[in-house]
């Protein structure tokens, strides 16, 4: 049938049309309201999980799913009788400066109902007046998860009653979204299961735009306040088709999809600041009951509102958990909406089926449908930035940089830290007056970045929130610069780049200044006493060769570390590798510090997962 | 509950009792601007209006002044800003001299389902009649001369049911070329501000201080669309031709009144004297019309009255909001009258997912039939519709009678079931459907001081051609028409006989399943008033 609704009494009489000239346009106001976010409220930049910490998480969750302790884990006889299916909802708090249906800012972080318009309060007689500027990031969202974008698409009223729902509405997309059948592929790297092999392709059934609610403060028992500054807010929803099979790979796609969305700007926050949530929808079935072809699922359940990664591994695992016990013992599953406490161990009953709301899904009558002009989908398309595999290759081939630092350069942050090295190599390449050291630069540059600025942030007790701040890159540039032209030892640049953060006048004094101060200059004296050592090699460059040889003499040590998880005796190696580099000569160029850590690099990037 | 009879609103409104008494009051205002009026409150503006008085339903949104929609829900709430029609109309230079009893938030059609009790048409002959609705107070502002010109809304006839029962002109123009903005809503996709008077002129007037496009409406019509509509629509100078007036068959129902026939009659025949050329036509939609409204319509208030939940503004009884697992009910159940409560049921049930299907969505569909059949009767093209020619021998306008009865007394209406009460609607919700413009037209009565509404209806934009002939036929001078003496109307060289009229309730077979809809949600009324 071809028929669809249709609020508007006449459909042309004033569409809502992107065409290319918005775009120049918006984009000023964007990046007005970045610079105004920045002076306003410095605590709302970007918030990172720390570098180590999301690293070790990773290391961390994919070394329990290798051990793991689930009755029903995905390679055990009972996880190979069930099959678990997860279908996504995200919902992601787009990067604009104003709400979706009126000209108050977005900025969340003010007083709290100082952002309101009287649409945002339902006040009798206003009107929805959609914010044009809203569908770039909803657009470059959809165009990263490699959508099908709609020429025409439409507004819904979705009714319910709660105080933080001013007008007992929700203006959504159900009818006709913006965007439709996208993909994304996680790999090995994302930290998906097992049993998903090399890689696996997560459906994007569709993507939506739609309005934030506001935000409710439990006061006392039957007091609450209310804020209605997130009101109206512009989100997008991602909903993804039921492709997933593992909790592991749940989490997973939803890391993707919050990396994706900061890397192509749409979003700034995640997670952690309730930038992004979750819904998660889990049903199991037995495997047997399955003819080949068949692809009826299970009876499913929602669990609603996770914000963290944990939470939505957490949750699918103790919702398959709770559904094949009770399948496994006779009983049936109700249809339902479940929550998730975060560090709990089991969902609880929301609602039932009966008590589900009818949501009543209206065209709104007052928004004309949106047109999205094919020309504008194509600059964007020409603008986007990469995806975060492309650049990751970049940085390998281009930089030197290790895969594991490329990535962590690529997915943190909003490509702050991206834009920070490359700025940092660039004026490195500057005070060397040549481009042709670029892969060498590249992977001193990025272990900087990536290790030992948030490393020195640890140490000093600092939490480790990065800003491109903390070092300015031209100091960075000035100290690879020394250690580049062999001036300085790696154990001295370490000292230095503390000096440099401690340094109140940091910036009066040069960093070369700053190193004589300290005296940290390396002596020339020295230097041609040992000729042939070339200290300011990269250590991995050295040490690397040294400990492959080392780890192919000593297999039976590596099984121990891989197979009974005694990481421990990586040291072993350690040991090794100083007395080989002793045989050379070259024990004394190094800080024992910097060759342990190189040692554990080199290990983890040979065998790590 | 809240279903205010007269004797109810004088022991509960002591302040009324002493108007009634007096015999004279319509009960036409909830609030008058004195303080404006005396020239307190503002300076005087030069302009088209200078200095007229002009009175605002209570529906449209005034700074400083309370904006109720007659209703207890808002009952002293205050709107931050001017709606964008009242600023137009002070930057015209009008005094705005208080805000209009109505049906509350505009469901109904006789001006009694109001918080502040119903507004009051007395006869000639003393009796009490009804003011028409929703925007009866506005109607009686004019017709008791306290007003200059009145704004009101119309979503089904809620304009020109009330000219057509008080005497006076009312004018719904297109949808969309008045701006919405700071106009409460009741069924968006349908509400249309537009004006009341005493005469053709004043309306005119009035027009053109507020036709405007308003950046802050989204459905109001741009400028380009607005030149496109001078481009297309005809004058009566320009047309080198008679003009051409359709009566569409399905108008002469057999539930009409005598009386109203021949008023349609007779003016037909003098238009006929007069060189207009009277032709048959033919708008088989509307049978459907009716039923298709009243789903449409409360669907949209139920959405649109979802705001009311008294944390923001308007009424909130003390203590939490929470009665038996219902969030709001206690708020929503003290604070709504009873039309609105049916009217909120009707429209969550028709929006329900196990009905959505056989009612608004049908009824959607058929909305595009009734636009359809309209495009077809005219010879002016619809500027909103591409690739539509116009009819090449079509008609310019219709003409037809805005109600089915002359104004009933006030007694019969509060006696009627609320389905027989809809049915008042039956010709003026076609025209809402399609969004085109029509105005009332007062037929004075030779043997009484009543009279009865005759509507013009135009092609979507042809607002103007629709004022050109109403005033035409105003200066035709239609008071002193002859005593009926059966048709001699003459449509496509036959005689017109009228008799032949067809049963509504026949011709109509949706008409049973569009009110069964009505009526379950009657018989539930308050079983699941915050759904």
């Amino acid at each position: 049938m071809s028929w669809r609704p249709t609020g508007s009494l006449f459909k042309p009489v004033r569409p809502i049309t992107l065409s290319t000239k918005w775009n120049l346009h918006v984009q000023r106001c964007r990046r007005q309201s970045s610079l105004r976010t920045f002076q306003d409220d410095p605590q709302e930049a970007p918030d990172n999980v720390p570098i180590r910490q999301q690293l070790k998480d990773q290391l961390k969750q994919k070394k329990a799913a290798k051990k793991k302790n689930s009755k029903y884990d995905d390679h055990d006889a009972m996880g190979k009788a069930w099959e678990l299916t997860v279908g996504i909802e995200i919902h992601a708090e787009l990067d604009t400066a104003r709400k979706l249906f009126s000209s108050a800012p977005t900025n969340s972080g003010s007083k709290p109902n100082t952002n309101v318009s009287l649409h945002d309060l339902a006040y009798p007689g206003a009107q929805p007046i959609f914010q044009i500027g809203t569908v770039l990031p909803a657009l470059r969202a959809a165009l990263a998860l490699d959508c099908t974008i709609q020429r025409e698409s439409t507004f819904d009223r979705k009714h319910y009653f709660y105080q933080d729902q001013p007008a007992g509405y929700q203006i959504t997309q159900f009818y006709q979204p913006f965007a439709k059948n996208g993909t994304l592929t996680l790999g090995e790297a994302d930290g998906i299961s097992r049993q998903d092999g090399d890689s696996v392709d997560i459906g994007i059934e569709r993507v939506q735009l739609e309005q934030d609610t506001a935000k409710s403060l439990v006061v006392s028992g039957d007091s609450t306040l209310l804020d209605f500054n997130r009101v109206s807010h512009p989100l997008i929803e991602i909903i993804s088709r039921p492709d997933i099979h593992s909790p592991a790979t749940a989490a997973a796609y939803v890391r993707k999809v919050q990396a994706l969305l900061k890397s192509v700007g749409a979003v700034t926050a995640g997670m952690e600041t309730g930038g992004l949530r979750a819904d998660v929808n889990v049903s199991v079935r037995k495997r047997s009951d399955l003819a080949p072809e068949d692809t009826r699922l299970g009876q499913r359940t929602e669990i609603k509102n996770l914000s963290s990664l944990k939470a939505v591994e957490d949750a699918v695992k103790a919702e398959r958990d709770r559904q094949i016990a009770i399948l496994e013992s006779g009983g049936t599953i109700e249809g339902e909406t479940r929550g998730w406490t975060v560090g709990g161990t089991e969902t609880y009953s929301l609602r039932k089926k009966e008590g589900e709301v009818d949501y009543r899904y209206m065209p709104d009558p007052d928004l004309p449908p949106l047109i999205i002009s094919q020309q504008l989908i194509q600059q964007l398309q020409a603008t986007i930035p990469l995806p975060a595999d492309t650049l990751v290759a970049k940085l390998v081939d281009g930089y030197g940089v290790t895969e594991k630092d490329a990535r962590t350069l690529c997915n943190m942050g909003d490509g702050e830290r991206l834009e920070y090295f490359f700025d940092a190599v660039a004026r490195t390449e500057d005070l060397l007056g040549s481009t042709d050291m670029t892969a060498r630069v590249g992977r001193l540059i990025a272990n900087f970045t990536v290790h030992e600025i948030p490393a020195l942030m640890t140490k000093i007790d600092l939490e480790p929130q990065w800003s491109p701040e903390l070092i300015p890159a031209l100091q960075l540039a000035s100290l690879v610069h020394l250690l580049h032209t062999k001036r300085i030892h790696n154990s001295a640049a370490r000292v230095l780049l503390a000096k440099i953060f401690e340094t109140e006048d940091g910036a009066s004094l040069s960093v070369s200044e700053l190193a004589e101060k300290e005296n940290l200059l390396r002596s020339l004296q020295t230097d041609e006493d040992s000729p042939g050592t070339d200290s300011t090699d990269l250590i991995d460059d050295v040490v690397g060769p040294v400990s492959a040889q080392v780890f192919e003499v000593n297999q039976k040590m590596v099984n121990d570390i891989l197979v009974k998880k005694e990481v421990k005796k990586v040291y072993f190696f350690v040991g090794l590798v100083m007395k080989e580099l002793g045989k050379q000569g070259k024990a004394k160029t190094y800080d024992p510090r910097d060759v342990s850590d190189a040692v554990q690099r080199a290990f983890w990037d040979k065998y790590g997962p | 509950m809240h279903r205010f009879g007269l004797r109810n609103v004088v022991s509960r409104h002591g302040r009324y009792t002493r108007a009634y008494s007096h015999g004279a009051a319509s009960n036409a205002f909830i609030t008058q601007h004195t303080a404006e009026l005396d020239g307190i409150s503002t300076q005087a503006v030069r302009g088209p209006l200078e200095g007229r008085k002009i009175a605002v339903k209570d529906n449209i949104c005034t700074a400083g002044y309370d904006t109720t929609c007659a209703s207890s829900t808002l009952a002293g709430f205050r709107s931050p800003l001017d709606s964008t029609v009242v600023r137009l109309l002070r930057e015209a230079g009008a005094l705005i001299q208080g805000k209009t009893n109505m049906d509350e938030f505009g469901m109904g059609s006789h001006s009694i389902n109001s918080a502040h009790g119903p507004v009051v048409n007395q006869g000639g002959d003393g009796k009490l009649y009804s003011a028409g609705g929703s925007s009866g107070g506005s109607a009686m502002a004019v017709t008791t001369d306290q007003s200059w010109a009145a704004l009101g809304t119309d979503t089904g006839g809620s304009i020109r049911l009330p000219a057509a029962f008080t005497g006076t002109f009312g004018f719904k123009p297109s949808y969309g070329l008045i701006s919405r903005n700071g106009v409460v809503a009741y069924a968006n996709s349908l509400d249309t501000v537009g004006i009341l008077a005493n005469s053709t002129h004043k309306i005119q007037q009035t027009f053109s201080a507020i036709s405007k496009f308003d950046h802050k409406d989204p459905t109001s019509v741009t400028p380009s669309t607005r030149k496109n509509i001078l481009k297309v629509t005809p004058n009566l100078r320009m047309l080198g031709r008679p003009l051409r007036i359709g009566i569409p068959g399905e108008y002469n129902i057999e539930e009409l009144d005598q009386d109203v026939r021949h008023a349609w009659v007779e003016l037909l025949e003098t238009l006929q004297d007069h060189n207009i050329s009277i032709s048959a036509v033919s708008i088989p939609s509307t049978k459907y019309a009716l039923s298709t409204y009243y789903v449409l319509a409360p669907a949209e208030a139920s959405s649109n009255l979802a705001r009311y939940d008294g944390i923001r503004y308007g009424t909130r009884p003390e203590g939490s909001d929470m009665n038996a697992g219902t969030l709001f009910s206690r708020t929503r159940d003290i604070s709504f009258g009873e039309e609105v409560k049916r009217r909120i049921l009707l429209g969550t049930y028709t929006l329900s997912s196990e009905a959505m299907d056989n009612y608004f969505m049908q009824s959607q569909r058929v909305r595009r039939l009734v636009q359809r059949d309209f495009n077809r009767v005219f010879q002016t093209r619809n500027v909103l519709e591409e690739g539509s020619v116009g009819t090449e021998d079509g008609v310019d306008l219709l003409l037809c009678p805005t109600a089915p009865c002359s104004a009933p007394e006030l007694a019969a209406v509060e006696a009627q079931t609320p389905v027989e009460g809809y049915t008042t609607d039956v010709f003026t919700v076609p025209a809402s459907l399609a969004g085109l413009p029509a105005i009332s037209i007062p037929l004075k009565q030779r043997d009484s001081k009543s009279s009865i509404g005759m509507q013009l209806i135009g092609q979507y934009g042809t607002d103007s051609l629709v004022l050109e002939a109403s005033g035409l036929l105003e200066q035709l001078g239609l008071t002193n028409a002859p005593k009926y003496e059966g048709s001699k109307l003459q449509v496509e060289g036959k005689l017109w006989d009228p008799n032949l009229a067809m049963s509504y309730k026949n011709m109509s077979k949706y008409y049973g399943g569009g009110m069964k809809a009505v009526q379950w949600s009657g018989t539930k009324s308050g079983t699941k008033a915050s759904a």
